[in-house]
């Protein structure tokens, strides 16, 4: 692993982010008009199969998308969060990419605790572009400038961005986002308090990535919500988990 | 207005214009060209007109069979495997399970086809194999045959896995009511370590009735 003051930062023009590398580094990054692509999401026609001899099949897809990513495209370096803002899956994915790449690859610990707020999670935006929004934001280290107006929630996700952003287009107008990715739009991703918030007032679906640590956390805050739909979903979402995303808001009362 | 439950290997039709109002059961393979108003379940695209999830037909139809508040009622079909737990009148949980519990009732079908065996005589065996799908079942049956077991002995084991995992899958409730075609199978409802409530065939049409009454519902 390579620790940042041990890199030549003039030399790095294109980098890989897993998860949410502290502001300081994106700041950083933002500064040296590096191009920054953002590893956990799908960046390549072809995913998954370039991480299989890397990566157990069975494993948090995220994950495996990040390793294809990372062996695919040409980077100068790859920054991880690996601190209590993600996972043992993350923390010995960095250590596999470094022994296996000839780039440098940070392992980051990313203990910001400075709320930047979730303006995104409770606007009115359709809810694929609130989660499109929010992937976006974690490459650049200020928020947007304009946020966009609130609403008050008729739905919730509550989870990390899932895999398969088509989930997302199930949900009611007015979904009011939690959990994980409402932390990655405060830029606190260990805010392990902000993360376990939910609403218990509005419906809502407890999403986990399968394979994820997180699914526990998912599966125990449902349980104690009254009106909850614990989900999850590997790689692509099946006919199974839509199915009982579009049941769960017909039978709440939420879409008719 | 006619209204279909379009199952992976049967259909259930009902016409609600007749008098009264009598549900028949078509093979779904011999189902020709057509279509209906209102339809739920796997075939329900190729054949609805308008399509109701099969989670909310089922839900709805719990709704409407069952008096009880407090329910857990599954559904075994073909295909997957599905249910909805009511607590205090409302939703509380739901599954579908399309992978793991796969082909459960199709393969209870083609076994007792293949070795020709008649659910209504066959013995409620006291062990079970442990069955996570149909299709795994399969090597579980032939192996215990080859060992001695009889035919009818090793099907009714597997049938007994397919319940108990069913019954697992659904949260093992203290008692469960039962939709879909094993309901009819004595050794399936044999098998469940709670007491069982079958519902029958027709749960799902109830289920696609009460829905077209929903504000904003069909028809």
């Amino acid at each position: 692993m390579t620790a940042d003051r041990q890199l030549d930062w003039p030399r790095i023009k294109q980098v890989g982010i897993v998860g949410l590398p502290p502001r300081a580094v994106i700041a950083r990054l933002n500064r040296h008009q590096t191009i920054i692509h953002d590893l956990d999401e799908p960046l390549l026609v072809k995913t998954g199969s370039d991480a299989a001899d890397l990566l157990p099949k069975v494993y948090c897809a995220i994950l495996r998308t990040v390793v294809s990513n990372a062996r695919q495209l040409e980077l100068d370096a790859i920054f991880l969060d690996t601190g209590a803002g993600k996972c043992d899956g993350a923390r010995v994915t960095a250590r596999l990419l470094a022994a296996e790449l000839a780039i440098p690859v940070v392992a980051c610990d990313n203990r910001d605790a400075r709320p930047l707020g979730h303006p995104i999670c409770i606007s009115a935006l359709p809810l694929p572009e609130k989660m499109r929004r929010i992937t976006t934001g974690v490459k650049t280290a200020e928020p947007p400038s304009v946020a966009p107006p609130p609403c008050p929630p008729r739905a919730g996700f509550w989870g990390v961005p899932p895999r398969d952003f088509s989930l997302l287009e199930l949900f009611p107008a007015h979904t009011h986002i939690y959990g994980w990715t409402r932390c990655m739009e405060n830029k606190t991703p260990a805010d392990h308090e902000l993360e376990s918030y939910c609403n218990p007032a509005v419906p809502t679906v407890f999403f986990a990535q399968s394979f994820c640590p997180k699914t526990a956390l998912a599966r125990y805050l449902a349980e104690r919500h009254p009106q909850a739909l614990y989900l999850d979903a590997d790689q692509q979402g099946g006919g199974s988990a839509r199915a009982k995303i579009q049941a769960f808001f017909e039978l709440s009362g939420v879409v008719s | 207005m006619i209204i279909g439950d379009f199952g992976t290997s049967y259909s259930k039709l009902l016409d609600l214009a007749q008098t009264p109002a009598t549900p028949r059961i078509v093979a779904t393979r011999e189902l020709g060209d057509f279509q209906v108003d209102l339809a739920t379940g796997h075939n329900a695209r190729r054949f609805g007109r308008v399509q109701v999830n099969e989670l909310t037909a089922l839900a709805r139809g719990g709704e409407a069979l069952i008096a009880e508040q407090d329910f857990v009622l599954l559904d075994c079909g073909s295909r997957d495997t599905k249910f909805v737990r009511y607590h205090a009148g409302k939703l509380a949980d739901m599954g579908w399970n399309a992978e793991c519990g796969a082909s459960m009732g199709f393969t209870i079908e083609l076994l007792e086809r293949y070795y020709q065996l008649d659910c209504r005589t066959m013995p409620l065996p006291q062990r079970s194999f442990p069955v996570t799908c149909g299709v795994l079942g399969l090597s579980e049956i032939f192996d215990a045959v080859v060992n001695g077991v009889s035919e009818a002995e090793a099907v009714a084991r597997l049938i007994r896995g397919i319940a108990r995992n069913a019954w697992r899958f659904a949260g093992q409730p203290a008692k469960i009511y039962l939709s879909g075609g094993l309901c009819a199978h004595p050794v399936f409802v044999g098998s469940f370590p709670c007491p069982v409530a079958p519902l029958g065939r027709f749960v799902l049409l109830e289920g696609l009735q009460r829905q077209r009454r929903q504000p904003g519902g069909e028809g």
